[in-house]
């Protein structure tokens, strides 16, 4: 159906007045029918042509989309607050990145049973598709944080931070101190567990799934204990100190990259524990325990500033 | 050409700061959407009719201006004006331009 200048018209209007409230949309769109007749009139008879649909179009073209003219008659309306915008991204992709990584660790295994195209199809659908829950729930939960701040404002004073402060304070550093001692008397014996849940009756079975081999006893055992006993006199020096100083920092990170490596060599290595489950079970805690001082590791290393000028300063 | 871009980007932004205060100002008396289109392009502010319409609206919305339908030579037209609380406003955003304006020519002056 050939359309008149009026009809354009008309569907420009309806196509911003949809977009509003019903309590504004008939009222908005009268009064712009209004207007865009008389500025088109004017075009007329500035430009001595005869009003028609081609005219009307390349008026309304230069007035704006109907999207973003209807956007304009609203309150702006951020569902994430714009200083979160980078936060947002960087949380996605990393996410993403992470979902997408453990499904791939899988393909090999699914590879082998259906054959690599199928499995990489499998990956597609349950992992790829499947992790778009996650963008979800950060929208959801950058919506709620924006919703908040707008609801209860936060005070918008800046208070100073130490760079070196103990995260979790001193109490933090205490607990973390005892978490270690406890941890290093179960690792040394961890069959203590089993005396104190069942009272020394728990089953031989039990006993044995906890006994270390005589090569791990004998060779990582003692390497793997010595380097997390070390961490003892480290946690009592930040205590005493009040502070994680520059030098505390690299000790802490050199121990934290050797303890990885070291926990890597224990799991490529022989047996930990006389039988297979709990043997698994345990290089597969330390596994995560790695990726995870992995990732705290590397998240330090990006988060550090260091200024410096990027180019040599002139001298004058 | 990046630098017609760019100089395109900071001249909106330019617009974009004194649209608002364009615009209030000539609203001291009532005129309808395209009358104070007209007024503020002879004045040689011409702000796009896409961009001035909506903002009336929002205007109102914020509690600055007051309207009303009125018919007139057998249109009807809704005609915009400051309210007391608009007046007040424009009072203090015209002090705050004044300011920002003796800055501005004291800063652009060539040494």
């Amino acid at each position: 159906m050939k359309m008149n200048a009026n009809d354009v018209v008309e569907a420009y209007v309806t196509d911003v007045a949809l977009q509003l409230s019903r309590k504004q949309r008939n009222d908005v769109a009268f009064e712009l029918r209004a207007l865009i007749n008389e500025g088109l009139q004017d075009k007329a008879e500035e430009t001595g042509r005869v009003i028609d649909a081609a005219m009307a179009t390349e008026f309304l073209n230069a007035f704006g989309h109907p999207d973003v003219v209807a956007a304009r008659y609203r309150p702006a309306l951020n569902v994430i607050d714009p200083a979160d915008g980078q936060k947002f991204l960087r949380a996605t992709f990393i996410g993403l990145a992470i979902i997408w990584g453990l499904g791939l660790l899988e393909l090999p295994q699914t590879a082998s049973d259906v054959g690599f195209l199928n499995a990489l199809a499998k990956w597609w659908m349950d992992t790829v598709i499947g992790s778009l829950w996650w963008p979800g729930v950060l929208v959801a939960g950058f919506g709620i944080s924006a919703w908040v701040g707008r609801r209860w404002p936060k005070n918008p004073e800046w208070k100073p931070k130490s760079n070196d402060r103990i995260r979790g304070g001193r109490l933090g550093m205490v607990m973390g101190l005892f978490g270690v001692m406890f941890g290093l008397y179960i690792l040394a014996e961890p069959r203590w567990v089993l005396d104190v849940v069942w009272g020394g009756h728990a089953a031989p079975v039990a006993y044995q799934a906890l006994t270390y081999t005589d090569s791990f006893l004998q060779l990582q055992g003692p390497i793997l204990f010595t380097l997390i006993l070390l961490y003892i006199p480290f946690f009592i020096a930040v205590l005493v100190k009040g502070r994680h100083t520059p030098m505390l920092r690299r000790i802490e990170t050199a121990s934290s990259l050797l303890t990885c490596a070291v926990m890597v060599w224990v799991i490529m290595g022989g047996p930990i524990f006389m039988t297979a489950t709990s043997d698994g079970m345990t290089k597969l805690l330390m596994l995560l325990i790695v990726i995870f001082s992995l990732i705290v590791l590397a998240v330090q290393m990006y988060q550090s500033v260091k200024p410096t000028p990027n180019q040599q300063p002139q001298i004058q | 050409m990046a630098n017609t871009d760019t100089f395109n980007k900071l001249e909106l932004e330019l617009r974009r700061g004194v649209v608002v205060l364009a615009t209030l100002s000539q609203l001291r008396a009532p005129r309808y959407g395209y009358e104070l289109r007209q007024a503020l392009s002879d004045k040689g502010m011409p702000i796009e009719e896409g961009t001035l319409y909506p903002l009336l609206r929002r205007l109102e919305t914020q509690g600055l201006l007051k309207s009303e339908w009125k018919l007139e030579g057998g249109s009807q037209r809704r005609y915009y004006s400051l309210n007391a609380d608009g007046r007040k406003l424009l009072k203090k955003l015209v002090e705050s331009w004044q300011g920002m304006n003796d800055a501005m020519n004291e800063l652009l002056k060539e040494d």
